[in-house]
């Protein structure tokens, strides 16, 4: 729930994948004598605090979201009423969502297939070990330790009219170029892409590089046997074996992009200008914590929620398409 | 074939892609170098050279709003301790992180003991519904959950941090810790039964011994997310400094028009240093449960 990280979202996912696994090893077990059934059924009390505890904290509050959207509040502290479809009536006239939405769409359209497809080959330029693979490790985890909040602190100061960006124009002798990158209309958006960008692409790629080292060595000595080139050695042995593994990621970024821009925007443009880096996450937070919409927020959250699941849906269906 | 052109064609590939790599690789360090060179500078000197080490000396504001030079030390971090109470922003995080990761562990350990040793359709469906949480991300339910904060009377209090951090945290924890044990042989669980121990002596004498790097994996990787979390800190704890954590602390040294850069990245790397040392000291640990977690499934 307090997950707005990198590492751990990307993990989590992963995880469930490896669900499928374990429940199939489960069920082929047989089945135990009767008194350890009766034991074991006890044992599983032992899961009941934290199956509650995360239906409490987590399920409940994600359940609550479809009644909030349902209601008008003045603020967080104010009561609220009923008010049926209102707010989604309201959203479809909103100029505002729509302009979030197509934010978001940029953003995700962008960032995540550049993301993936650069972070797979730093991910098998990785796991070839070549000179300097320690460093180039070290570096490229860097970015899943530090906080969204250092992140967004380091490129405000990066962006900055007289940022690090700026300085670099002017002393190559561009200063016709040098702007306000975060309050300039054309480019707030994409800095926050950026920003997705640079920490994005060697933390996934060291993920596909600690997968790629799986890879059993046969199949590569097969292909140097037919001649094959890296490029070749990359499409037709690294990517096939790890395709499940590709997926996961190009979900995970997915849903890491979708939901989780709102602190990035908040520290970097506060959606600004006028909207124009404006994500549907932030819009969300926006209309909850600075306009304090909370119902009509929450009937954004609800479709964002939707647009997750169709996205992990899409996903699935084009990644396993041609196994 | 002609081999000369493969021959020649893949040479140029391979310096190509050893050349983007490292470009990258600068690209990557060259706003942490800022970062760490600005956080011994004046705005001056940061805005005219990015690039170059401190200088000597710095421009210093002494309280009363007199300007002068002082020579080069650690004035930024003097100053960004002073002006957002670094010293509480530490404590509260150390106090919420710690106590955070131990109820994640309290809940979590027993949970992965119960679903690794149980068969049938029940903890099949126990499995799948911790798995789900694996799906939903935090800031989805983050104004929900500000309202049962509200309800809870623990609205602006660090407790509800500590309660609200390991819900997020049991699906991984969970089933990160179930593959743990799934892997320690039944035998020993058998006879420790035939020797009379009862099942909660079975989990704390064999399993919690036997499961260490699983454990471990678990505190380090949820001890990283509660320190690093920034949108429920900023909701819940708000900008009260008695009570707000060191990354909401960081962000009131960022101003709209008069930010002094050097204090900012002096914060920033106040509030990176306990992730570092803990990098320093536990780096195949880290990396092993932060990659490896993601890898194996």
């Amino acid at each position: 729930m307090y997950r707005g990280h990198m590492p751990s979202t990307r993990v989590r996912i992963a995880r469930r994948m490896a669900q499928t696994s374990t429940t199939e090893h489960l069920r082929a077990e047989p089945s135990p004598p009767r008194r350890t059934t009766r034991r074991r059924s006890r044992l599983l009390g032992f899961s009941v605090p934290a199956a509650l505890w995360y239906a409490l904290f987590t399920i409940g509050p994600l359940l609550a979201m479809f009644y909030l959207s349902t209601q008008e509040w003045a603020g967080l502290l104010a009561t609220p009423d009923w008010v049926g479809w209102e707010n989604f009536r309201e959203m479809w006239a909103d100029a505002r969502f729509w302009q979030a939405v197509r934010n978001t769409t940029i953003q995700i359209i962008v960032a995540v297939p550049i993301m993936i497809f650069f972070a797979f080959q730093v991910g098998y330029y990785l796991s070839l070990k070549p000179r300097g693979h320690r460093v180039l490790r070290v570096l490229f985890f860097t970015p899943g330790l530090i906080s969204i909040t250092a992140k967004g602190l380091i490129f405000f100061a990066v962006f900055a009219p007289n940022g690090l960006i700026n300085a670099m124009l002017t002393s190559a002798g561009l200063e016709s170029l040098a702007m306000s990158w975060t309050a300039n209309p054309s480019t707030a958006l994409w800095t926050i892409i950026a920003v997705d960008l640079w920490s994005g692409i060697g933390w996934t790629g060291v993920l596909f590089s600690v997968r790629l080292a799986s890879v059993p060595v046969e199949l590569y000595e097969a292909a140097d046997l037919d001649g094959a080139g890296h490029v070749v050695k990359m499409t037709s042995v690294a990517y096939p074996v790890s395709k499940d593994f590709v997926g996961v990621m190009l979900m995970l970024q997915f849903l890491w992009t979708l939901f989780n821009s709102a602190a990035i925007v908040l520290l970097l443009t506060r959606g600004g200008p006028a909207g124009r880096s404006t994500t549907l996450s932030y819009y969300v937070y926006e209309r909850a914590f600075i306009a304090q919409e909370v119902g009509y927020s929450q009937a954004i959250g609800v479709v964002l929620l939707f647009i997750g699941v169709l996205g992990l849906v899409l996903i699935r269906r084009f990644v396993r398409q041609d196994w | 074939m002609n081999p000369f052109t493969t021959d020649l064609g893949s040479r140029v590939l391979r310096w190509g892609s050893h050349i983007a790599v490292w470009v990258y690789a600068a690209l990557l360090a060259l706003p942490i170098y800022y970062l760490v060179v600005s956080a011994f500078k004046d705005n001056n000197q940061i805005f005219l050279n990015p690039f170059a080490l401190p200088a000597r000396q710095m421009f210093v504001t002494r309280p009363g709003g007199y300007r002068e030079f002082e020579p080069l030390g650690f004035q930024n971090f003097q100053e960004a301790w002073e002006v957002v109470f670094m010293g509480q922003a530490l404590r509260n995080s150390f106090v919420i992180t710690i106590g955070a990761v131990i109820l994640t562990l309290v809940l979590c350990v027993p949970a992965a003991y119960a679903i690794a040793r149980s068969r049938g359709t029940i903890v099949l469906w126990m499995e799948r519904y911790f798995s789900l949480g694996l799906l939903i991300p935090g800031f989805a339910a983050l104004v929900p959950a500000v309202l049962l904060a509200i309800e809870l009377g623990l609205f602006q209090t660090r407790t509800f941090l500590v309660l609200i951090y390991p819900a997020g945290a049991l699906p991984l924890s969970v089933i990160l810790l179930t593959q743990f044990m799934r892997t320690i042989p039944r035998e020993l669980e058998e006879s420790a039964l035939v020797d009379g121990a009862s099942q909660f002596q079975i989990l704390t004498r064999v399993y919690v011994p036997l499961t260490g790097p699983g454990i471990a994996a678990v505190v380090i990787l949820n001890a990283l997310g509660f320190w690093n979390e920034f949108l429920y800190a900023l909701i819940i704890t708000g900008i009260n400094p008695e009570i707000r954590t060191v990354q909401v602390a960081i962000t009131g040294l960022q101003r709209e028009s008069t930010t002094e850069f050097g204090v900012l990245a002096a914060g920033v790397l106040i509030s990176l240093i306990p992730v570092y040392l803990l990098y320093v000291f536990l780096n195949r640990q880290m990396e092993s449960a932060l990659t490896e977690g993601a890898v194996k499934g």
